[in-house]
């Protein structure tokens, strides 16, 4: 490197010195910095290109190079989606009864949560933050704090939000937790991640409470982020009894596999299970 | 190694971390494609080259990951002028011994990170030392290939370009 631009270089280090100082000082209102908003926002849209790009050539193998197998595929899937929609006539028959019981007692009518879908973008450029970016962001009436599913239980929440993107904060994450139930026993309690084997641990649980192996975890609802009653995992092992009873709950969704998620677009205050 | 071509070969570093990062997640894969492009840039141009290379390579790192802005810009620093030092120090031209430094780097890396967010902390963070060697061998893999790209690419261009000659001068005779 030539010596005349050294003090200019070092200027500029310097400078990007103070603006991080400054930016790390001065907090947005959904707690990350104002220089990492700006960033996020910026680096988002190049992340949703390159994805792009990515997609499309891998699709290319998958939708033309790669078919066979497909019309197998094609008749398991058909299949599939009678079963579901034989399913659905019954959960819909299930639900219009629920609401003539709601209404005979006299209570408000539970409310299902709209959902937004969301591409995976990119990932966090430290390896074992896990967070990821998506594609979708304030402009699609996401905010901080959603909470984000998929089809098999709760995925994390939405950390940072820009126009196009957001930041979610997968709960298999070290910083991460998510007020919890045992379906069976009612017993609740808080899973955490952010461990070595990538399964979650259930802690705040009374150490008499009665639990067995394989009794799913739903969401308590009493974080204020998850809608009550989603899938979290299963209890997977339960080490040593009393007080120092360690319980390892297998999560429901596959942190390596996520393509697209569902960000929940109201809180639980909002929808609750209660509101009409 | 022009200082543009060091800024080129960290931001693409830092957007290939950040795009291939999400088959990352789960923790299938653990890699730092920036901390290659940092060594990198050390071991062709020397101490300073790689400490800038690992101040902007870390700084950006943070700001994208949104954790504690400086843990990977001052890791990535020491780590990017100890590489540089050790490449004038040492004769280290073959890929393997430069990718070996690499896997020395990633595990000084690893460590000064994981210490420096402790002292933040104020509390040890677990540390895997399963992701900290998968860490080292994916990142010593991706140094060697991309140091034998280098080393063999201008002996090959230059190949290619004399053959074109040669068939060029015999079709005119």
């Amino acid at each position: 490197m030539p010596s005349g631009r050294r003090p200019v270089t070092l200027l500029v280090v310097l400078c990007l010195g103070h603006v991080l100082l400054i930016s790390s000082q001065v907090p947005m209102r959904d707690g990350s910095t104002a220089l990492h908003g700006a960033a996020f926002g910026s680096v988002a849209r190049v992340e949703a290109g390159v994805a792009a790009l990515a997609d499309g050539v891998t699709g290319l193998w998958s939708h033309y190079v790669a078919l066979s197998g497909a019309s197998r595929e094609n008749e398991t899937l058909r299949q599939r989606i009678l079963e579901l929609e034989g399913e659905l006539l019954g959960e819909r028959a299930r639900a219009s009864r629920v609401d003539g019981l709601e209404d005979a007692l006299n209570l408000q009518r539970s409310l299902v949560a709209p959902t937004r879908a969301a591409r995976v973008i990119a990932g966090n450029p430290v390896p074992g933050v896990l967070t990821v970016t998506v594609d979708q962001g304030s402009d699609a009436g996401v905010q901080a704090n959603m909470a984000v599913i998929n089809g098999r239980g709760v995925v994390g929440r939405v950390i940072v939000v820009a126009a196009h993107a957001a930041t979610i904060q997968l709960l298999a994450d070290r910083a991460a937790s998510a007020g919890a139930i045992l379906e069976k026993s009612g017993t609740a309690g808080n899973v955490s991640g952010g461990f070595a084997d990538g399964q979650f641990r259930l802690g705040l649980v009374s150490s008499a409470a009665p639990m067995a192996v394989g009794e799913r975890v739903v969401t308590s609802g009493q974080d204020g982020i998850f809608p009550q009653g989603f899938l979290l995992g299963q209890v997977a092992q339960i080490n040593g009894t009393g007080k120092s009873r360690e319980i390892v709950v297998a999560p429901a969704v596959d942190f390596a596999r996520l393509n697209v998620v569902l960000i929940v677009l109201a809180k639980p205050a909002q929808t609750g299970g209660t509101t009409r | 190694m022009k200082m543009t071509r060091v800024m080129a070969v960290v931001l693409s570093a830092v957007l290939l971390q950040v795009v291939l990062a999400r088959y990352a997640v789960g923790g299938r894969f653990s890699f730092d494609l920036v901390l290659v492009g940092v060594v990198f840039a050390a071991l062709q141009s020397g101490a300073v080259a790689g400490m800038i290379a690992g101040t902007i390579g870390g700084l950006a790192q943070d700001i994208l990951s949104g954790g504690v802005v400086g843990v990977f810009g001052l890791a990535k620093t020491l780590v990017g002028y100890a590489a540089g030092a050790m490449g004038t120090q040492f004769v280290v031209a073959k890929a393997h011994a430069r990718a070996l430094i690499v896997a020395a780097a990633t595990v000084l890396h690893v460590l000064m990170a994981v210490g420096l967010q402790g002292v933040i902390d104020q509390s040890w963070p677990s540390l895997s030392w399963t992701a900290m060697l998968e860490q080292v061998v994916i990142n010593a893999a991706v140094s060697w290939a991309a140091f034998q790209v280098t080393e063999s690419l201008p002996g090959a261009m230059s190949r290619g370009r004399s053959r074109s000659r040669s068939s060029w001068g015999r079709r005119q005779w």
